[in-house]
């Protein structure tokens, strides 16, 4: 009897989890099938998108599934080793507009998740020890077209890009800051602590054309603002400026645009009407940030 | 004691001297009787509203801040929310003429925004104002003309030939202006009218770069009282320019990923062929070790 009721309940419970996983398997692909009839339906709104490859398709806006991409590390990655073809992006600074609004390096430093103490940008009182004046100067990283910095990263996470820009890499950087030390216009600098809100931003797909999330044990630096190029836009420190003092654009089309007018002018005109000049010329290191001298009258 | 209230005197007077020279500054900007009547050829709908966002969060934020934050740059004269009261009082025709104009530590936007891009930015602070009523032209009896355009390069003279048509019918006097657009902007080239045959002729430097056949992104816009038509195409005006990529060629810097396949090669080829030949030795002294034990 004991043994009848035990069989009896092992077929009935059997029979109920057949019972259940039968129900769930239906349901499911019942939810299945309405989830691809559902992505498969067309709105009609077609959109054009550049894909990986550069090829330009057109697709319905149903079929899009935004911000898939931009989750993927892989691509991420991809991306930022690539760069932008065709361009050449450059900046121009005119020293005789800046007036320490130090408005750049805020926005730089939220943008890339940097401490106060830690600069991508940092503007600098220059004194010229023969007029007895100062003058202020914006200093980022020079995006040189001979970077000591790549030469001598062993890891090969620092990096020049075909569009100009130097760019590091945090997933592979070590940490061994070589490039700190090559870099003559001190233009790196280093996460020696947990950088800012780094346990909000745990989750995020790590960009190196943002270089965030940034990462403990690893060196960053300016990057352009390679992530807003992409879409057009100026970097974020070119349009945060109220007074006027960056130029940014593109060598290959000879134009730069001034973050704060909105005014595109030529840049062979610019750099040639205003004598401009880069930061130590005799090291060979071509850079890509130009000066425009401050005046003399102000101090 | 005296000499101490006199002191506090001069510095009571300096101060309210401060402050009257603050406000006059902001009061003092004279805008022509002519400039200040000027009104909107166009309603100012939501889309206009948009665009001009756009161009005020990218041109007017940073000293102006978001308009009804009061987050204004601190400056001398102070910039000022657009959304405030003292704002909002002028008249649509002193906003249009003092952004583009500009004066002292205001840019001046004439050579960045046409027009209409203009009107935009007027349309986008007139929506923070709930009591605001747009004052429109009388528009009575006025037929607004359709223009095309034709755009064409004259390479004898570097310069671009821009036609105004109206219903085939070439247009005198249009204002045109043709811009080169770039990645971040669009550079003017010139602005000109057309002549009793409806053509306008655009100076082109000829040094500017294009692309490999010599193409640049242009656009021209024509604008005669309240007809307005804007034309945007690849056109063959520029120097061709061969573009070359930054990390061409081998350098110092490059990465393995560069090296060409000889180099790859010859450089195993010769490792491996090293550590053969140290092989071959080692292995042979030990045969000739062996051979000895065996005899």
């Amino acid at each position: 009897m004991n043994m009848a009721n035990k069989n009896d309940k092992s077929r009935r419970r059997f029979l109920q989890k057949l019972g259940i996983a039968g129900a769930s398997t239906v349901a499911g692909s019942a939810l299945l099938l309405q989830g691809c009839s559902d992505s498969n339906q067309a709105s009609g709104n077609k959109v054009k998108v550049l894909t990986a490859d550069n090829k330009l398709v057109e697709v319905d806006v149903a079929h899009l599934k935004p911000g898939d991409k931009i989750q993927d590390l892989s691509y991420l990655q991809k991306r930022g080793r690539e760069g932008i073809p065709g361009k050449k992006f450059v900046m121009v600074v005119d020293l005789a507009k800046c007036k320490n609004a130090r408005k750049c390096m805020k926005a730089c430093q939220s943008a890339h998740q940097l401490k106060p103490e830690m600069h991508h940008l940092n503007v600098l009182e220059m004194e010229d020890p023969v007029k007895k004046t100062s003058y202020w100067m914006p200093k980022t990283c020079q995006h040189c077209d001979n970077p000591p910095c790549v030469s001598v990263c062993p890891v090969d996470a620092t990096f020049k890009r075909q569009d100009g820009i130097v760019l590091i890499d945090n997933e592979r950087c070590i940490g061994c800051r070589f490039c700190v030390a090559a870099c003559p216009y001190s233009a790196r600098t280093f996460n020696w602590t947990e950088p800012k809100n780094s346990d909000k931003m745990a989750d995020v797909t790590y960009d190196m054309e943002l270089n965030v999330p940034q990462k403990k044990g690893t060196v960053t630096k300016c990057a352009f603002s390679a992530d807003q190029l992409r879409y057009g836009k100026l970097p974020y420190c070119v349009s945060a400026c109220p007074n006027g003092v960056y130029y940014f654009g593109d060598q290959n089309e000879d134009l730069v645009t001034n973050g704060t007018t909105k005014k595109t002018v030529r840049l062979s005109h610019l750099l040639e009407e205003n004598a401009a000049y880069t930061l130590m010329p005799e090291l060979g290191t071509k850079p890509s940030v130009y000066y425009l001298p401050p005046r003399e009258s102000e101090g | 004691m005296k000499n101490n209230k006199r002191y506090k005197l001069i510095i009571l007077f300096c101060l309210c001297f401060l402050a009257v020279a603050n406000v006059n500054a902001q009061s003092d900007w004279q805008v022509p009787a002519k400039d200040n009547e000027n009104l909107s050829p166009f309603l100012f709908d939501d889309d206009m509203i948009l665009e001009g966002r756009v161009a005020y969060e990218n041109s007017c934020t940073s000293c102006h801040g978001t308009p009804g934050q009061d987050d204004f740059t601190p400056m001398s004269p102070p910039p000022g929310d657009p959304a405030a009261e003292q704002f909002q009082a002028q008249s649509d025709g002193s906003l249009f003429y003092k952004i583009k104009m500009g004066r002292a530590s205001m840019p001046k936007f004439e050579d960045a925004f046409a027009d209409d891009e203009l009107w935009n930015i007027v349309a986008y602070i007139r929506s923070f104002n709930e009591n605001y009523k747009q004052q429109l032209p009388n528009m009575e009896g006025v037929e607004i003309p359709v223009y095309a355009m034709k755009l064409s390069f004259d390479q004898n003279v570097d310069k671009l030939v821009v036609k105004v048509l109206a219903e085939e019918l070439p247009q005198a006097e249009v204002s045109v202006s043709a811009y080169v657009m770039g990645t971040f902007g669009k550079h003017l080239l010139g602005k000109a009218q057309t002549n009793e045959l409806g053509i306008a002729y655009v100076d082109v430097d000829p040094a500017l770069p294009g692309d490999a056949e010599g193409k640049v992104n242009v656009l021209v816009k024509a604008t005669k009282e309240f007809a307005r038509a804007k034309v945007q195409q690849d056109l063959a005006i520029a120097m061709p320019t061969e573009i070359h990529s930054a990390i061409e060629g081998r350098h110092i810097w490059s990465t393995d990923r560069m090296a060409p396949i000889w180099l790859k090669i010859t450089f195993f080829v010769s490792v491996f062929g090293v550590w053969f030949a140290l092989l071959f030795i080692v292995f042979g002294l030990r045969n000739i070790k062996r051979a000895r034990e065996e005899s």
